[in-house]
């Protein structure tokens, strides 16, 4: 079973079914239909020019060590993108009132310096993936329970917990590197079959996990009714708070196992977690114009991580100045959700 | 003084003499560096990664632009990448280079435990590493300033100043990064034999990014909580970026007799050191721009089958209170 609830033609702002206004107003319904087949073809029409175009320019750029590596680079970035997709996907995806964990980045932070730390310690590898795995879900649970409990908007509440979790990162580490060299965590960062690194299987691997229960089970229909249609789910007798705090324990979670990656990606933990915050939340905003109805899915979510990728992996082997780099990355992730909020915004008229 | 000249040799003798020699000593120099260019140490054909931790301080900018220009005008191609203070980011740039087979690659800066598995990686795959500042097996050569001397010239300088006597703050919090824990060490090798030094614990840790605000902020929570004048004498920090975070705060804090001192020789704290009312009383200015040209032409003369030093020391210059003008001149930003 694919969860796609695009029979029901749900606006992305909760207002009522555009099925009902159809009736009376057909040609703005099928224009933006038009629209959002024009903007989710022309996604991956850019996607496919852009890796079309560095195949040309650089003609090591489609090789299968870069694309191993490529994708072995994503790691992180898309187990957190997975995970802030999971919140959005229940909270909804309005950024300010809905959906949104923005103590990602410092719960992989602090993860890693406690993975780090306890092998430091004398601890093996199962006392510190536990550690850093558990680290991630209290993190997920304080912000399920000020979310649901105290009823905190989850952009203050998440704000709030990420920075009490990057100070306790800096009194733990005291703001320095933490070196961690273990058996796993080489394993972790050396290559697998094909010469392509296991963070790239990884990766994989955890996609696909996440698309089979996200995308493909009742579990994930009903998470997407609670983040679309919260009252509708309540009525249908869903524990929609449940849900919520369900979607933040796995976002924590992803953040825990983020943390186990970026110790073997870096040989330990480093400062500057919090750095990769916004990549991820645009990251996980911009998977939404790979779906079929401009929604968040996980499908999506690996395809903008990789888009994101492939492009600053494009420049470097262009040789093209890194300041530039940042410069065209945000030109390039502006222009497409700006297109993706006026369809958002045309839709709910 | 005498305007005489030994006989046969007037005024206008000796410098039409003094000029032809310039001009044969300097058609001598162009003369063996075009024909070490051109065929010792010629980079031509060759692709030379160049990586960087960062370009945001004016050390790691001078470096790194002076190495593309070296490998430029040395016939290479460079392939020169910025991880912009981002480990994550360097990690990834050092896989993307390792995999497109350089003949070299260059890392300039980085923490030693983050980049030591990569830079290993390279050598593996049968690539020459070799760093600037990055002390690790793993290179072949390390241009570098000579850290244990900039270390003690620096402290003896500072304890000079306070007259062997007082309490001093100190920035440590990047001691993962070679040259800092050099520095630092030979801070405290000095310091051990004068006894009346002491650092005030707990040390104040650097940051990146934000370092000048972090450190003005810092130190002022320090003067808050050591008031009276006398009780700090000095700030030491093992680069220069805190060291400017800190003078700010002394001014602003109307504490400027407390002196402060750092490494690397930015232009802009170089002239405070040149302001007579200002605390920055110490500054090692490196020559990063050698540094950078000097580790392209090692690549060269490795690539082209000579035998390279572990360490290539380029030299540092003390610059304090009294010299700053001379050595700010010597740097040619003065």
């Amino acid at each position: 079973m694919s969860v796609d609830t695009s029979y029901l033609s749900p606006p992305l702002d909760g207002s009522l079914p555009s099925a009902r206004r159809s009736a009376d107003t057909p040609k703005p319904a099928l224009s933006r239909k038009l629209a959002v087949v024009a903007l989710r073809q022309g996604s991956l029409a850019v996607f496919i020019g852009v890796l079309v175009y560095f195949s040309i320019a650089a003609p090591f750029f489609l090789s299968v060590g870069n694309i191993g590596n490529v994708l072995g680079q994503s790691a992180i970035a898309g187990v957190l993108a997975i995970g802030l997709t999971v919140v959005i996907i229940a909270g909804g995806s309005n950024v300010v009132t809905g959906g949104i964990d923005l103590s990602l980045a410092a719960n992989m932070g602090l993860s890693a310096a406690v993975y780090a730390s306890l092998v430091q310690a004398g601890h093996g590898d199962v006392v510190a993936v536990l550690g850093a795995l558990g680290t991630g879900l209290l993190i997920g649970a304080v912000n399920a329970l000020a979310i649901t409990l105290a009823g905190i908007v989850p952009l203050l509440a998440t704000l709030a917990v990420m920075n009490v979790v990057a100070g306790l990162e800096l009194v733990l580490t005291q703001n320095t590197v933490v070196p961690a060299s273990t058996e796993f965590l080489s394993t972790l960062s050396a290559s697998g079959p094909f010469g392509i690194p296991v963070l790239a299987y990884v990766l994989l691997g955890f996609t696909a996990l996440a698309t089979a229960v996200v995308q493909y089970t009742p579990l994930g229909l009903r998470l997407y009714a609670v983040g679309e249609f919260p009252e509708a789910a309540r009525a249908a007798g869903l524990r929609v708070k449940a849900f919520i705090a369900g979607a933040f324990l796995a976002s924590g979670l992803c953040g825990g196992f983020a943390g186990i990656l970026s110790v073997s990606y870096l040989s330990g933990s480093t400062t500057g977690a919090g750095d990769m915050l916004l990549p991820v939340v645009v990251t996980a905003l911009l998977g939404s114009v790979f779906s079929r109805r401009l929604v968040p899915t996980i499908g999506g979510t690996l395809l903008a991580t990789l888009f994101v990728s492939f492009l600053i992996n494009g420049f470097q082997l262009l040789n093209i100045s890194s300041t530039l780099v940042s410069g065209v990355q945000g030109l390039l992730i502006l222009l497409v959700v700006s297109a993706t909020t006026l369809l958002q915004r045309k839709g709910s008229q | 003084m005498s305007n005489e000249f030994p006989a046969g040799v007037n005024r206008r003798n000796l410098l039409k003499l003094t000029a032809a020699a310039g001009m044969v000593a300097g058609a001598g120099i162009l003369t063996s560096r075009t024909a070490f260019a051109g065929e010792e140490f010629s980079l031509k054909g060759k692709r030379i990664g160049i990586s960087t931790a960062g370009t945001d301080h004016f050390f790691d900018l001078q470096a790194y632009n002076a190495q593309i220009e070296e490998v430029k005008r040395l016939g290479g191609e460079p392939i020169a990448v910025d991880a912009g203070r981002n480990d994550g980011k360097l990690v990834s740039q050092l896989q993307t280079l390792i995999a497109q087979k350089p003949d070299a690659i260059v890392q300039l800066l980085g923490t030693v435990s983050v980049i030591d598995p990569w830079l290993k990686k390279a050598r593996d795959a049968g690539i020459p590493v070799l760093t600037i500042d990055v002390g690790t097996t793993n290179s072949i050569n390390n241009s570098t300033s000579d850290n244990w001397a900039i270390g003690k010239d620096l402290a003896l300088q500072l304890v000079s100043d306070i007259g062997g006597e007082g309490n001093i703050v100190v920035f440590n919090g990047f001691y993962g990064v070679t040259p800092c824990a050099i520095r630092y060490d030979q801070l405290v090798n000095v310091i051990k034999y004068f006894p009346k030094v002491q650092i005030i614990q707990p040390e104040l840790r650097d940051v990146i990014p934000n370092t000048v605000q972090d450190a003005f902020t810092q130190i002022t929570a320090i003067l808050n909580k050591y008031p009276e004048k006398g009780s700090i004498k000095a700030i030491w920090s093992a680069w220069d970026i805190p060291q400017l975070g800190a003078t700010q705060a002394l001014t602003s804090a109307g504490r400027t007799e407390i002196k402060t001192y750092g490494v690397d020789g930015s232009p802009e704290v170089l002239q405070l050191v040149a302001d007579a009312n200002s605390p920055a009383s110490g500054n090692v200015a490196q020559q990063p721009a050698e540094l950078g040209r000097t580790a392209i032409r090692n690549v060269a003369r490795h690539l082209a089958g000579g035998t390279l030093p572990r360490e290539s020391y380029v030299p540092a210059l003390l610059a304090n209170k009294e010299n700053v003008g001379e050595i700010s001149k010597k740097l040619g930003i003065g």
